[in-house]
């Protein structure tokens, strides 16, 4: 036990017991594992082919084909103690499993032209509560999975800009559960699940500039996507003599992935060590309604308008890479983001609020052409709320950790 | 090489030992339960079916084991209140009510149209006798919730005297003199029973709807309204005044519920007063019926037609808006032989504005004596009214509906009158909230959706 492994205990320890709050929806910003490593930010500091994702226009700048491809298992943990009760109730949802795969190639040495394909998974949160708890007629679980798949083009237009864009194809799916207030001659709680497989079309653009060789700018947007649900299946369980009230059937919805823009900076006085900060601008603006249109509708069964009301929201992040000798990187950094939910619509699926949380990482070359980076994230957030439509009051508490692993080969 | 290595282990050391470190769950921080100026030492629920659990037209375990009473107790025992004794029924669940039918459930029933559909039923041919007595001197019950209990009742000596035929069975059977049978002749009154063997410390009391209810239930025909003055035992006020008096001078502290406007319970609330819809033939035959009295009659929702002593020289009317209807109408005559058009219904069936005035009236003068002695002898009052009034109008709890619609409201059993186990719920939570804000405790709200709503088959 030395005293390095001394400092990162007491970190930890601060992290795990820091009782700050909270913000961000259902985003998922596990994009690459150096990224994890300071703070989520680093948009402006290309390193490898996550960059086809995170600036596409700083590409250009990297010399180099490279394969990347990672994981970020994420260990999500959200309790609810109900106000009026005093009662805490868990999730015990699955782990989640972002992962991200990345190409970038070029056809001849420093060439102007870049070219990839980025696949990941920059939204989709998994939600499970326990059995029997206090909001199950709000929801009890829900699945939301996107995979963007991104074919990508750079250039660089001068030494000092460079410039790309990708068309973003986003293949998904949702499964939202729960209850039904109705029960049968035993006492058991209807239910319902409402299914679907979802696409959305997008686009993702960047511009990168470095005007020195310390200082590098990007800027990149991400367009807001609708992920479209248009064959959606209804499956609901209730009691025979209710079973002409609640018809399984088609449901056509909507969900809006929200645009995200991007400013980025990178400053690397040396080569041993950089710092980075990115702005990000999200727009759930567009998310104002979740709505669920049934094909056969009844009196117990009317088509659903819930208001979501989200604000765009900003976020900051921040952090730092050190260089300790060629083939080691030890990375530290996070950040702040405003929480896009309004009071009164939180909801168990997105129990979300102001968002804090701490990053480290590290990053090791085993050889010029392979090397190997690991991440590790950390939040806490607690919001209360009184939720309008439900009347579900309470405060929400999560936890999530997630270390994350990649592998990345070049050439 | 060997050191980075070493090095790189160590990392991943301190992030295996971070996850176990804090096993990744947010820690419970429960606001602490107090009873603050309460002793629950021996706690007693008082009150009338309510209280007792009676639901779906019977008194039966399931529903004694979700009373007002029960519930409530539930919430008082994480404060210190002990175990719960209710006088039970039968495990098998069939009930009784006073005269000996079983409970109600939703069943399929086919009217005189022939359209089958949901509705209440029976559970049995015959419901559970109530002549065996469940009295023990060991265990005293925590649970004085008797069906039909009015305020006024609660010092008669003949309420539970089985020799009397208007004795009250559901008292009879949990009375000690059912055990021990007076020498004297004179039976033990509530007050007697729940007094008998030691005091209690903290008391629950919910009466008076009996007091208007069974006036209510017959079209204010008969069983005349408990008058507000008069002797204990006769007159609402004074009949309070003495159970308030004994509770304080035994230091006994209490919640009082106040009275809710029955009137906006399903079972006077579920018939439309112009539910009759007519098509021309029916409009036409019905104007040249009534159309010499000056009734006229269109295509479309009418109001019903009514007996109405006061209403002329035939003594029949059509309903105005406002006016209620009874669930005992018989609804199959309404359907198939034009009873409420060609036939009148009867007064039985019918509150007029006149009536309803004079219900309503009546409540809110037992409820300004309730909340005026509640208030004098520094008990908490637990506004009742305002909850059966929220329920008239929607709420929803926690994502679910609830509502004062018969059936598919979610919170009246089928008889619609009592509530539901999850009605009475929501109702113990209204006790809470009083208890809370008078006598500074901190006790939770019970979770309604942990309590049953109506059965479908």
């Amino acid at each position: 036990m030395n005293i390095r492994f001394l400092k990162w205990s007491v970190f930890l320890i601060i992290l795990c017991y820091n009782h700050s709050v909270f913000s961000q929806g259902f985003q998922v910003n596990f994009l690459s594992q150096r990224q994890q490593g300071m703070g989520l930010a680093g948009s402006a500091a290309p390193y490898d082919a996550s960059a086809l994702f995170c600036n596409p226009g700083s590409t250009v700048f990297l010399d180099e084909n490279n394969l990347v491809a990672g994981v970020t298992p994420v260990f999500g943990n959200v309790m609810f103690v109900d106000s009026s009760t005093q009662t805490a109730y868990r999730s015990n949802s699955p782990v989640g499993t972002p992962f991200s795969v990345y190409g970038m190639f070029q056809l001849k040495p420093a060439a102007k032209l870049k070219f990839g394909l980025s696949i990941n998974t920059p939204f989709g949160s998994t939600i499970q509560y326990e059995d029997n708890w206090i909001g199950r007629f709000a929801l009890t679980r829900l699945e939301l999975k996107a995979i963007f798949i991104q074919p990508t083009f750079a250039y660089r237009i001068t030494d000092h800009i460079g410039i790309g864009g990708g068309f973003v194809i986003s293949k998904g799916k949702v499964n939202l559960q729960k209850d039904i207030p109705v029960q049968d001659s035993s006492g058991t709680y209807g239910h319902a699940e409402l299914a679907g497989k979802a696409i959305g079309f997008g686009y993702n653009l960047g511009i990168y500039f470095n005007p020195s060789k310390q200082l590098s700018i990007g800027l990149s947007y991400r367009s807001k996507i609708s992920m479209n649900l248009p064959n959606g299946e209804a499956t609901f369980t209730v009691p025979n003599g209710l079973a002409a009230n609640f018809p399984n059937g088609g449901f056509t919805g909507s969900l809006p992935l929200p645009s995200v823009t991007t400013l980025g900076f990178a400053y690397h006085p040396c080569s041993a060590f950089t710092v980075v900060l990115d702005i990000n601008r999200v727009g759930w603006k567009a998310y104002d309604t979740l709505a669920f249109d049934y094909a056969i509708n009844t009196s117990s069964l009317l088509d659903t308008k819930s208001p979501r009301l989200y604000k765009s929201i900003f976020a900051f992040r921040s952090g730092v890479e050190i260089k300790p000798c060629k083939s080691l990187a030890l990375r530290i950094g996070g950040g702040y983001g405003f929480c896009p939910v309004p009071s009164g619509y939180v909801t168990p699926e997105t129990p979300d609020g102001n968002r804090i949380y701490g990053t480290l990482g590290i990053g090791y070359s085993f050889c010029e052409k392979f090397c190997v980076d690991a991440s590790f994230y950390y939040t806490k957030i607690t919001r209360s709320d009184t939720n309008l439509e439900t009347n579900l009051s309470g405060t929400y508490t999560t936890i999530a950790l997630a270390p994350g692993l990649s592998i990345s080969y070049k050439w | 090489m060997v050191k980075r290595n070493s090095f790189f282990k160590q990392i991943v050391f301190v992030c295996l030992f971070g996850i176990t470190l804090t096993s990744c769950k947010p820690k419970e921080n429960l606001l602490p339960n107090t009873p603050g100026e309460i002793n629950l030492q021996q706690f007693v629920a008082i009150g009338d079916g309510n209280t007792a659990g009676y639901m779906d037209d019977a008194l039966y375990q399931y529903g004694q084991q979700n009373s007002l009473g029960a519930i409530l107790q539930t919430q008082l025992q994480l404060v210190g209140a002990g175990e719960i004794y209710n006088p039970l029924m039968g495990s098998a669940n069939i009930g009784a009510n006073s005269s000996l039918l079983s409970k109600l459930i939703l069943g399929y029933k086919t009217d005189c149209l022939g359209a089958t559909g949901l509705s209440p039923v029976r559970f049995a041919q015959q419901g559970e006798a109530l002549t065996a007595s469940v009295y023990s001197s060991q265990n005293k019950y925590s649970n004085f919730g008797v069906p039909g209990l009015r305020m006024i009742d609660m010092v008669s000596t003949s309420f539970g005297n089985i020799n009397l035929p208007q004795h009250n069975a559901f008292f009879a059977r949990m009375s000690k003199d059912q055990f021990n049978l007076p020498g004297s002749g004179n039976y033990s009154s509530v007050q007697e029973n729940i007094f008998d063997g030691g005091y209690p410390t903290f008391c629950s009391i919910y009466l008076g709807i009996e007091d208007v209810l069974p006036y209510a239930r017959s079209g204010a025909t008969q069983n005349p309204m408990s008058p507000l003055v008069g002797l204990p035992g006769l007159g609402f006020e004074e009949s309070l005044t003495q159970l308030c008096g004994q509770l304080y001078s035994q230091n006994i502290k209490a919640v009082v519920g106040t009275i809710p406007d029955i009137t906006q319970m399903p079972y006077f609330t579920t018939i439309p007063y112009n539910g009759l819809n007519l098509d021309d033939e029916k409009a036409a035959s019905l104007n040249q019926i009534y159309g010499p009295l000056g009734f006229s009659f269109s295509v479309g929702s009418n109001p019903f037609m009514i007996e109405d002593p006061a209403a002329g020289a035939f003594g029949v009317r059509p309903m105005v808006e406002g006016e209620l209807i009874l669930l005992s109408v018989p609804l199959d005559s309404m359907k198939c032989h034009q009873y409420g058009s060609v036939y009148p219904l009867r007064d039985e069936f019918v509150l007029t504005l006149a009536e309803l005035q004079e219900i309503r009236n009546q409540i809110l003068a037992y409820n300004q004596v309730i909340r005026q002695h509640s208030n004098f002898y520094g008990f908490a009052i637990a506004e009742t009214a305002d909850f059966y009034a929220k329920l008239y109008d929607g709420f929803v709890y926690n994502g679910v509906a609830m509502s004062s619609k018969f059936v598919s409201g979610g919170a009246y059993s089928l008889d619609g009158i009592h509530l539901n186990p999850r009605g009475n719920a929501l109702l113990a939570n209204v006790f809470i909230k009083a208890i809370n804000k008078t006598y500074k405790s901190s006790i939770p709200f019970a979770n309604a959706l942990f309590y049953s709503s109506t059965y479908f088959p």
